[in-house]
């Protein structure tokens, strides 16, 4: 019988963090205010009590140092979990991540291991000023070297937090924070799948909806619409962005023949355009229509009032079945 | 003792040529590694170069002045031992340039490695030429392989040339070299299908009678049919096949360069198979007179052939004389004759078997009506993939069932049993066609 | 700036400096020819690889030609459990810590993007963006300040890092975030500034406003100048340092003056932006003639510098047969460790390759 919690992610975040500092104390958490404040969204709270001021620590506010001394510790043997306290603030590390973190493994021909995890909280929703609210996975995704993962339930958070930090090579973790206080179970015991595989959330015959992180909840919510007007939509949820779980999603659309694909981030040059790219690469003879993608507008993301016209929901993901089934 | 040379390095500028400003040595000059033998200009700075190896000089072979293309030699040093650079041999030195032409594009220094490496020049030979079917070429260099066994198909713009002449696509085999349904099979289908298909309901006619008056064809056909239908007892047998291996078949012989440009389809194989079964059960391929059975030694092959006007059936004289290719020439040839109305009176006489393809019309089988003159008919349904058992296994062929009907006069049970026995084992096995 | 050592090649030890004299004083006479040693070594290297590369064999070469002192005497004051972390120019250093010099010829070959053991040699990789390798210092050290590797008196346990850079690198910001958080973690680090006063095209008087030397003042780190081209001041500041980083006193700047007698690298012109004069002006200020002199003057003889001489030229000779006969990595090599986990990715990419690459003739 297994144990289950019922917990928001927020806190199996910090569940799964703390399993993995008593698990090996070689791992760290830091950033800024992760310590006595437990992290602005309270990610890290009670961590300082339980581990001390040797495990954990406050930075400087300084994105490129925190970054670029988490590689001197993981020289010296530590696994360094750092926060960057919001996805529009990650640029200032972004040298430190791609030309030094994604690539010491390959410069050093494997003489280095880089066990460093980058948590972001990401994604929009929450009414924020600019900067609050951005979805970078795409330039980090196009990055050779790293990982990237973003769990959609509390489970899931739980679980590839330690599997990111026992993982040996770099991996970003984007935490969807309009989620962060989402409540679902939590299995303690036994972890539901490997860090880089694709979940099937509800299964369908007729069109594959593709999603990750914040919107997984929209895509849900979508196929449930759906299914009260007689469409039967497969949800997929992919859980990471690097690399990416094709089997999982080549058998979806070769079942149902159609897929579409939403995210948050701006739809150019996106995380969807590479999926797109391979299913009409891995799954063409069996596409009944082009692979349709919902996401942002090619727009910086814009100012809180108009967040909600910006943001993919199950309106917009809906239409573009739609169009996908009348093909 | 060996003569090394020392070609025009690229200095790391981005170069692709120099020019030679001045020689610091002469023939007959003794030089040390790493002495500076000459100062060549690049980007309009000087650099000096350094030799890469000990001896006596033997040739300049640049002068100052030529501009040199990276890789040249540009000077001979008779070496103890062999020169440690490889020189590309057949790079003779440029006829001199007595203009320096430094009109090449000026390239921007590259302050960190060995600059642009130029354009392919030409593109490498392949050694091993890739053809579609070969499997030499790994599963990895081919696109995946068709889906799963129970989606259709096709490509796009075959889907959409489907959908608009009203093809079912889940009723066609594919002939595709992957198994997909090709743009032929589609306008195979569609030429009949928009012909002998329903596409639309028409309004209900306001007259409550249209009368036609009996005439022409239609008399002339009526008059056939009943003459051949209440003279000849008719007798109908059906197999069922796996055709697979003859779909199999008829993809290698579309993709190969022979049958290039000729019509292969499965109607071809069927020709072959009956020709094949007519000569080892000869009654099948005679006439009936109420005097004598003339048994032919020769088959001229009727296809039935409908044509807006209606039903006709030309046949191909000889048919049993013709190689595959010629045969598929001459079923290619015919049907559009027929489909032109050009058909002449000669080609529908003297038939002396038929064949009538139903499959087109997406139809498993029927019980044809014998062509007059002739003892046999043998009727092609569609072929469709369906549950068969190999070995025990359930597993999904593409199945084809064969009708033939006889005119029992001539032909009895065990001969026509015989005879469809023979044509359903060539469907079934092409390979017997080497008989 | 410290100096012991004028250009003349007179030792002296200034008034207020006697800790770092008292250094120099405990070397004996062995030790000093091992600095001129390698010193002509690293030279000698550095002139055959410009050679090397103006023969086609390298696509680009780093010369540290008038820097001999700074790299040789900080390299060999540095402790045996110190670690090392360089920019792309420290080819003296990684001499004294037995860094092979074809692992640095094979890098700028472009075999690979630096094939040596860095845990090993406790001398990191080259760092090629710059500025990037001094927050990895700074990091390593607060390692090791959290494993308590530091003051606990013990030489076997105790440890320092050392943090090399070059002028220009110190206007990029991730040099003012190691000076901070070095500062306020007391990391025991020494940055090591060798100003050799032309970044590229750009002389220093354009990069600061402010000595180099004070640069951490402003975070925190107290600094010092020394006379780059003075292999006895470089030694004695780097161990004076070191030690005290060691045993716990936190972090310090070194700048070393010195110059940059050739190119930026070979693709370099520097006839194009400086004038000779200031070349041959440090040129009299050579640390390998200077010590030469010195040496000399303690009864040092002809036969140990034919010596040196003879063993420089031998060595360039091992360099340039091994350079000769240097092999192209394989294709593998393009998706090696990328991860240190299995990747479904890199497998797919590396098979088709292969697959591709069996059924293509030649490379021409």
């Amino acid at each position: 019988m297994s144990n289950y919690k019922e917990m928001p992610i927020a806190k199996a975040l910090n569940a799964g963090l703390s399993q993995a500092m008593s698990a090996n104390d070689k791992v760290l958490m830091f950033g800024e205010d992760v310590a006595e404040l437990g992290g602005v969204f309270r990610v890290t709270e009670g961590l300082l009590d339980e581990f001390g001021d040797k495990r954990i620590f406050n930075t400087p506010i300084a994105e490129s140092g925190i970054v670029g001394t988490a590689i001197g510790l993981a020289m010296r043997g530590y696994r360094p979990v750092v926060e960057i306290q919001f996805d529009g603030f990650v640029f200032p590390a972004f040298n430190q991540i791609t030309t030094q973190l994604a690539r010491l493994t390959y410069r050093s021909e494997g003489f280095l291991e880089m066990p460093v995890v980058i948590r972001i909280p990401y994604g929009g929703g929450i009414g924020a000023v600019e900067h609050h609210s951005e979805s970078p996975e795409a330039y980090f995704a196009h990055t050779p070297g790293l990982r990237i993962v973003t769990p959609s339930n509390p489970n899931d958070a739980y679980w590839m937090m330690q599997q990111a930090i026992e993982c040996p090579d770099p991996v970003i973790m984007l935490e969807p924070k309009r989620r962060y206080w989402q409540k679902g179970p939590v299995n303690l015991d036994t972890p539901p799948l490997p860090l880089h595989s694709a979940r099937l959330m509800r299964e369908g015959t007729q069109v594959t909806l593709i999603a990750y992180g914040p919107m997984v909840t929209a895509a849900l919510q979508a196929a449930e619409i759906g299914a009260e007007e007689g469409v039967s939509i497969e949800v997929i949820d992919i859980r990471s962005l690097s690399p990416i779980d094709y089997p999982t999603i080549m058998a979806s659309v070769k079942k149902t023949s159609r897929a579409v694909i939403v995210h948050e981030a701006p739809t150019n040059v996106s995380i969807s355009s590479e999926i797109a790219a391979r299913i009409s690469n891995e799954a063409f003879y069996n596409l009944e229509a082009p692979v349709i993608r919902v996401g942002g507008f090619d727009t910086p993301y814009p100012p809180a009032k108009l967040e909600e016209i910006y943001l993919p929901d199950a309106d917009r993901i809906l239409e573009a079945i739609d169009r996908s089934l009348a093909y | 003792m060996s003569i090394s040379k020392f070609p025009l390095p690229d200095v790391g500028e981005g170069l692709t040529e120099a020019e030679i400003v001045s020689w610091l040595v002469a023939p007959g000059d003794m030089v040390k590694v790493n002495q500076t033998i000459c100062e060549i200009e690049t980007a309009k700075s000087v650099v000096e170069l350094p030799c890469p190896f000990e001896g006596e000089v033997q040739e300049l072979l640049v002068q100052v002045g030529d501009t040199v293309e990276v890789g040249t030699p540009i000077i001979s040093v008779s070496t103890q031992g062999a020169s440690p650079i490889p020189v590309v041999e057949d790079k003779a030195p440029p006829a001199a340039a007595q203009e320096a032409d430094t009109g090449a594009e000026y390239k921007i220094p590259t302050l960190v490695g060995y600059g642009d490496a130029g354009d392919v020049k030409s593109r490498r030979s392949r050694a091993v030429k890739a053809a579609p079917t070969s499997t030499a070429v790994p599963v990895a260099m081919v696109a995946a392989a068709a889906g799963a066994a129970d989606s259709i198909i096709a490509k796009p713009p075959i889907r959409k040339m489907a959908k608009e002449l009203g093809v079912n696509l889940a009723n066609l085999a594919g002939t595709g070299t992957r198994g997909e349904i090709t743009r032929e099979d589609v306008i195979g289908a569609a030429s009949q299908a928009s012909v002998f298909k329903n596409l639309t309901t028409p309004d209900v006619p306001s007259e409550r009678e249209e009368r036609i008056p009996v005439k022409g064809m239609r008399k002339a056909i009526a008059t056939a049919m009943v003459s051949s239908a209440f003279t000849a007892p008719h007798v109908s047998i059906f197999v069922d096949v796996d055709a697979t291996r003859t779909m199999e078949y008829v993809k290698r012989l579309k993709a190969s360069v022979d049958f290039a440009g000729v019509k292969v389809t499965p109607l071809l194989i069927m020709a072959k198979a009956i020709i094949w079964a007519a000569r080892r059960n000869r009654m099948v391929n005679s006439t009936w007179t109420d005097t004598e059975i003339i048994v032919h030694n020769f088959v001229n092959l009727g296809i039935a052939a409908a044509t807006p006007r209606g039903l006709i059936v030309p046949n191909i004289k000889d048919a049993d004389a013709m190689n595959m290719i010629e045969l598929a020439t001459a079923i290619e040839k015919l049907a559009a004759v027929a489909r032109d109305g050009k058909t002449a009176p000669e080609e529908m006489k003297d038939g002396t078997i038929t064949i009538t393809n139903i499959g087109v019309f997406g139809v498993d089988t029927g019980t044809p009506i014998l062509n007059p003159g002739e003892v046999g008919i043998v009727a092609l349904g569609s072929i469709r993939k369906k549950p068969w058992v190999v070995d025990d296994e359930i597993v999904v062929r593409q199945v084809t069932t064969i009708g033939a009907t006889f005119d029992h006069r001539v032909v009895d049970g065990d001969v026509a049993s015989r005879f469809v026995q023979d044509v359903a084992s060539v469907i079934e096995e092409p390979a017997l066609l080497l008989d | 700036m410290l100096q012991l050592l004028a250009p003349d090649g007179t030792y002296g030890v200034p008034k207020g400096y006697e800790k770092y004299g008292k250094l120099i004083e405990d070397l004996d006479e062995d030790t000093l020819k091992t600095f001129y040693r390698d010193m002509a070594r690293i030279r000698r290297f550095d002139i055959e690889a410009i050679a090397l590369q103006r023969q086609g064999q390298l696509g680009l070469w780093v010369p540290a030609i008038g820097q001999e002192g700074a790299q040789i005497g900080s390299g060999y004051a540095v402790g045996k459990n110190d670690h090392m972390f360089p920019s792309y120019r420290e080819h003296g250093v990684a001499l004294t810590h037995g860094v092979e010099l074809m692992s640095i010829l094979k890098m700028m070959r472009g075999v690979n993007h630096g094939g040596w053991n860095p845990e090993e040699t406790r001398f990191h990789l080259y760092a090629i963006v710059l500025a990037t390798q001094v927050l990895h210092a700074v990091g390593y050290a607060m390692g090791v300040k959290l494993d308590g590797k530091v003051g606990t008196g013990n030489p076997e346990e105790d440890l320092a890092v050392i943090s090399y850079m070059g002028d220009g690198a110190t206007a990029e910001g991730d040099v003012s975030e190691s000076l901070l958080f070095a500062a306020v973690n007391e990391s025991p680090i020494v940055f090591f500034i060798q100003n050799n006063q032309w970044a590229i095209s750009a002389h220093i008087d354009s990069q600061t406003k402010a000595p180099l030397y004070t640069r951490g003042e402003g975070f925190g780190v107290p600094g010092m100048r020394i006379d780059g081209n003075d292999v006895l001041a470089c030694y004695a500041a780097t161990k004076l340092h070191m030690d005290q980083a060691r045993a716990g006193q936190g972090p310090f700047l070194l700048e070393a003056l010195t110059y940059r007698i050739g190119a930026h690298t070979t693709s370099d012109d520097p006839s194009k932006y400086r004038e000779d004069a200031e070349v041959e002006k440090w040129k009299a200020k050579d640390p390998i003639v200077r010590f030469e002199t010195f040496l000399r003057r303690q009864g040092v003889g002809d036969d140990f510098f034919d010596e040196v001489t003879e063993a420089g030229d031998q060595l360039a000779k091992d360099i340039r047969e091994q350079t000769f006969a240097l092999q192209n990595p394989p294709m593998e090599n393009i998706f090696n460790h990328v991860y240190s986990d299995q990747h479904p990715e890199i497998d797919k990419q590396r098979a088709w390759l292969e697959a591709y690459e069996a059924q293509m003739g030649d490379h021409e």
